[in-house]
């Protein structure tokens, strides 16, 4: 092996460190601001993802409309990445964008809340990474492709990123560790996600409901 | 007002490494868009094609249901139409060619990479449109690459290559690209009960060229039905077969085939061919490749407890529509 050989192969390797640092930094961040949310069914208990928001002094959190669905009524436990929980209340729902809104009980020291994406073209082809609680695993980060832009026929994301159950309302980033969208469902294999757009029109509704209540 | 997270934090000033992957799958998918066409010919949602040159447009059989006055979107969403020239279901490949001259620029040809670019573990992506909403993407690896191989509805394909990817609407049909949007292949979904495979350049070079000159893809063809037996040791040793106690019972001999002409009759047990023994139907249908047709081949059978040999001369297998259209999912 040449010296330069030799040299190539060690800055490969170093490429290759900083490609699983920049992911592992990706996921850190990204697991800070999701949330687990529980809620008491009749029949069955549900968990699902949620993202942090703040609103004034309010700590928020923003989910699926299908994670705390009205049948299992508006009151929901909320439980951070290092296990701190808090009551939540559910104060608004979008069943068409499949959106909620809910209030932590309590609000002070939460981990930092998501930062939505700027309303920019996604590129098919581009890096998102989701984070969610698949099957109950917490905190577990899937990496993917945007599989196609949003079109006047399909207005939500659509991400080749591999989703289960438990990964819905959690946060389908760019790899900034900004929000491109919300995790809603699973069609014909893709990641579908509620585009940040429809989540910001959402939130600046739904917090006037928060301000009516407070 | 809106009601406002933290602001925004903007990207590493510097690019990372993940970053600059991104930015490379992108620039691929950019690079190869223009080379996939949408091509509606079949109910509800359209499957992809590949520009392959000079106005051939290659697509997957099973996605095409109709010959004629096919509509193809471009990459900037124009519509132009294509014919059928030809298809072959054993390999699930069809030709089409548009019927508008010149070409239009909004398409391109594809560019190609290396065959020896397909190894297992390489990125790829599989690059989809179906339909006129633009240009779709799967991400994965090449997680097998084999070598020559026959599929269930008897086409030769050069290389075997499966993909660890997921498979989705316009999948079958589009190109596998690597991480420079160079083509690998074209991807199918049909040849291997839904399983996400790519048949590889050569293999696509040799289906076009053959559908373009002939308007059929050569098959080899003997006329006979055969299932494997093993040989009593008394027999086989009795024959000096006692190595290799096995060989192909004949249970069908079509009328007028090759074998029919050669005299090959139900009954007898083929134990070699062309020298090569023979202990299943497989091994003579590898034995019987398309460069055969024409040929002579002997064939060593059992008849009626001695060894004779007969000579057969290979034939072209007819027509068959009923490989027009093939099976498994309809991606």
């Amino acid at each position: 092996m040449t010296a330069a050989a030799i040299i190539g192969a060690v800055e490969v390797r170093r490429s290759h460190v900083a490609l699983t640092n920049d992911l592992e930094q990706l996921s850190d961040r990204l697991r800070r601001s999701t949330v687990r949310i529980h809620t008491r069914g009749e029949r069955l208990d549900g968990v699902g993802a949620g993202v942090l928001w703040t609103h004034g002094p309010e700590s928020l959190v923003v989910t699926n409309a299908h994670v705390v669905p009205p049948g299992r009524g508006n009151e929901a436990v909320v439980e951070d990445h290092r296990g701190r929980m808090s009551a939540a209340h559910v104060v608004a729902r979008h069943r068409d964008h499949d959106l909620a809104l809910l209030r932590l009980a309590d609000s002070a020291d939460w981990p930092e809340p998501i930062a939505l994406a700027d309303d920019r073209p996604l590129r098919v082809g581009e890096l998102v990474a989701a984070v969610g609680h698949p099957f109950g695993v917490a905190g577990a980060l899937s990496l993917g492709i945007v599989h196609a832009v949003p079109n006047d026929h399909h207005t939500w994301i659509r991400a080749d990123v591999r989703l289960s159950p438990g990964n819905s309302g959690g946060p389908l980033a760019a790899l900034d560790g900004t929000v491109l969208g919300i995790n809603a469902m699973i069609v014909r294999g893709l990641g579908i996600a509620v585009p940040a757009r429809l989540v910001r029109a959402f939130v600046a509704h739904a917090a006037e409901s928060v301000d009516a209540d407070s | 007002m809106l009601p406002s997270s933290a602001p925004p934090e903007r990207a590493n000033k510097n690019p990372s490494t993940l970053r600059g992957l991104s930015d490379d799958l992108t620039a691929a998918v950019e690079r190869a868009s223009h080379g996939v066409v949408a091509i509606h010919a079949r109910p509800r949602i359209p499957a992809s094609g590949i520009y392959w040159n000079d106005g051939i447009v290659l697509a997957a059989s099973h996605t095409v249901r109709r010959d004629e006055d096919v509509p193809i979107t471009l990459h900037d969403g124009s519509r132009v139409r294509a014919n059928l020239v030809g298809r072959d279901g054993g390999t699930d490949i069809a030709v089409l060619r548009l019927t508008e001259t010149p070409v239009p620029t909004a398409i391109s040809v594809a560019a190609r990479a290396r065959d020896d670019a397909l190894r297992v573990g390489a990125l790829v992506l599989a690059i989809g449109r179906p339909g006129s909403e633009g240009v779709t993407a799967g991400l994965g690896i090449v997680s097998a690459v084999g070598g020559r191989w026959r599929t269930w509805s008897g086409g030769e394909i050069d290389r075997f290559v499966r993909l660890d990817l997921s498979v989705y609407d316009g999948f079958s049909g589009g190109p596998l690209v690597d991480v420079d949007g160079s083509v690998l292949g074209m991807n199918c979904s049909a040849l291997a009960r839904g399983a996400p495979l790519t048949i590889p350049n050569a293999t696509l070079d040799r289906v076009v060229n053959a559908l373009l000159t002939r308007g059929h893809v050569a098959r080899a063809y003997l006329g006979v039905a055969m299932q494997p037996v093993r040989l009593t040791r008394s027999l086989a040793e009795q024959l000096q077969l006692a190595d290799a106690p096995h060989g192909v019972l004949v249970v069908m001999v079509e009328s007028d085939s090759p074998a029919d002409t050669a005299g090959l009759l139900v009954g007898d047990i083929i134990v070699s061919a062309g020298g090569s023994p023979v202990a299943d139907p497989q091994d003579m249908a590898e034995l019987l490749g398309a460069e055969r047709v024409g040929a002579t081949i002997e064939l060593s059978v059992i008849r009626g407890g001695e060894r004779r040999s007969v000579s057969v001369t290979v034939g072209e297998r007819p027509t068959n529509d009923r490989s027009r259209r093939g099976r498994g999912r309809d991606s």
